[in-house]
């Protein structure tokens, strides 16, 4: 019935706001560049704001919702994106879905999703409840994304739990939101700390960027640009690492430490 | 024990609010845990005699049981009305995955939740020993009746506690609780000891701020009242008899360390 070789990919986080919608965003647009038929879940249905990130608020017509009541077709629900023809998103429910909403319906739609496009990327919502837990049970692999902070990382550790005990396999770090200036200097946690507690693969580590919020308020993620910012390039690198492709992570607490950037950062430096 | 000696069995509460028992049978056969369960409550429906206890504790003896069976057993037995509140188990990742779900946990017989943790008297049984292979996570409590073996890190926000003594693997760098039953010559050992809270017996200790030395096993143990430091004996702890000379600090140089005293410096 399902294509055998399309991937289920669980975004979580435990805690909120580490950048979880902005990954699934960036990720199914880089992984649509890459020519994967890709789509995106929301499963956030309390807070739901992908189709936001993606700008394509306006153009939703059907929800998971209806397709699940049988109100509608799948094909009916999907939103095609406006620029990059590979990705759709399948918008969440009203709010008052949660209630009703059990796992065998997320795997359901999962599944049905999953006979058309090779990925799908569900977007998790904070937190380790009822709406996490609908969100895991459609999910073959996961990626957890965190920030190199105590709070998150200890979140991030009880959603690795989770995902263990319930065979979600195999899961995969991004660490989002790294200041490589911090980390120099050891104000914030080093990229070893993260890994050292949490014990799983990196699959990449996103700078912070303000070209992350500028692009969020505009509704098209980076990844959809010529790749010009740091964090587009970084969500570009996740992607590709994501389809098997080996590219060498660096890290940035390393990296940008000769003259140049030096002076680079003199220049930054505001005097008044 | 009731004479039906293949399936599980339903016994009543022993007292008006207290949960009444499911206990299943020695692992035999191929049936699983859920069938077995569910003959069992029909066989309690066809007797007609008292009806089902609201609330039942699973006595799961050796059965593992991971999260997934657990809830689908709690919406079996929630279909009929009855509560699951509590599962005793042998099996040490069992409990961990009870605890996951939300049900108390407590270790094999029925006899610890009906007794409550006041009358188990201070019996040191180290000699039992539960393993736990893998990592324990943030949320994650391994309880164990006897000593308890961690093959793996215990994370910041997990916690363990053992009748006996906690052995770790690995970094321990949650919350470890040795002799939880008052046993006060049960003693920490970890690879990498960097606990967030360590408690033997009755007393507690923050862990030490600073890191330790890179590659040096060491272990708490319970000397005068208070929790002290020293590096760990090359001696398989569940062989050494409790007045051993090498206990109670005969090494020289351990340090006691209560609200964040200095670590132990490296001993030569």
């Amino acid at each position: 019935m399902t294509a055998q070789s399309s991937r289920y990919i669980l975004i979580c986080s435990g805690k909120g706001g580490v950048g979880k919608t902005t990954l699934t965003a960036n990720l199914g647009i880089a992984l649509a560049r890459l020519g994967a038929r890709t789509a995106v879940l929301d499963a956030d249905f309390g807070l739901r704001n992908l189709d936001l990130l993606l700008g394509l608020e306006n153009r939703i017509v059907y929800t998971a919702q209806e397709v699940l009541a049988g109100s509608c077709r799948l094909e009916q629900a999907l939103v095609k994106h406006k620029q990059e023809p590979n990705l759709a998103l399948l918008p969440a429910g009203n709010p008052r879905m949660l209630e009703w909403l059990k796992p065998e319906d997320m795997r359901q739609i999962a599944a049905m999703v999953g006979e058309q496009f090779d990925y799908v990327l569900i977007d998790a919502p904070a937190g380790i409840e009822g709406g996490f837990r609908n969100a895991m049970a459609a999910a073959t692999e996961a990626i957890v994304v965190t920030t190199p902070e105590v709070s998150a990382v200890r979140d991030a550790d009880r959603v690795i739990g989770l995902l263990n005990s319930e065979g979600v396999k195999p899961i995969q770090l991004v660490l989002n939101r790294v200041r490589p200036k911090m980390m120099a200097s050891q104000e914030m946690l080093a990229v070893d700390d993260v890994t050292d507690i949490l014990a799983l693969p990196l699959l990449g580590l996103v700078v912070e960027d303000e070209q992350v919020i500028v692009s969020t308020n505009r509704g098209e993620p980076l990844t959809l640009g010529d790749g010009g910012s740091p964090a587009a390039r970084a969500y570009t690198n996740v992607a590709r690492r994501l389809c098997g492709e080996d590219v060498p992570l660096i890290d940035p607490s390393k990296e940008r430490q000769g003259l140049r950037a030096r002076i680079g950062r003199l220049m930054q430096t505001k005097i008044f | 024990m009731p004479a039906e000696a293949m399936g599980a069995v339903v016994l009543g509460p022993q007292w008006p609010g207290a949960p009444g028992w499911l206990l299943l049978p020695l692992r035999s056969g191929d049936a699983t845990a859920g069938e077995l369960v569910e003959r069992a409550l029909d066989a309690a429906g066809l007797l007609g005699g008292a009806p089902l206890p609201a609330h039942l504790a699973l006595v799961a003896g050796e059965w593992p049981l991971g999260v997934r069976e657990l809830r689908a057993l709690a919406e079996r037995l929630g279909a009929r009305g009855v509560r699951l509140t509590a599962v005793c188990s042998a099996d040490p990742r069992s409990r961990v995955a009870a605890a996951a779900v939300g049900l108390q946990t407590c270790s094999p017989g029925p006899e610890g939740l009906a007794a409550g943790p006041e009358q188990s008297a201070p019996n040191p049984s180290h000699q039992a020993l539960s393993l736990q292979c893998g990592t324990l996570r943030s949320g994650d409590h391994l309880e164990a009746e006897g000593s308890v073996l961690v093959l793996g890190d215990v994370n910041p926000g997990a916690r363990v506690s053992a009748g006996g003594h906690v052995l770790v693997w690995g970094r321990l760098r949650g919350i470890a609780h040795a002799g939880c039953k008052g046993d006060a010559l049960a003693r920490i050992v970890a690879l990498q000891l960097r606990p967030l809270q360590l408690r033997i017996a009755g007393a507690v200790a923050r862990g030490p701020e600073d890191s330790p030395a890179a590659g040096m096993a060491e272990q708490a143990s319970l000397v005068d009242g208070a929790i002290r430091l020293d590096p760990a004996p090359p001696v398989w702890p569940l062989n050494m008899s409790p007045d051993s000379p090498d206990r109670d600090g005969a090494r020289s140089g351990g340090r006691r360390f209560g609200p964040n005293l200095p670590r132990p410096q490296a001993q030569p």
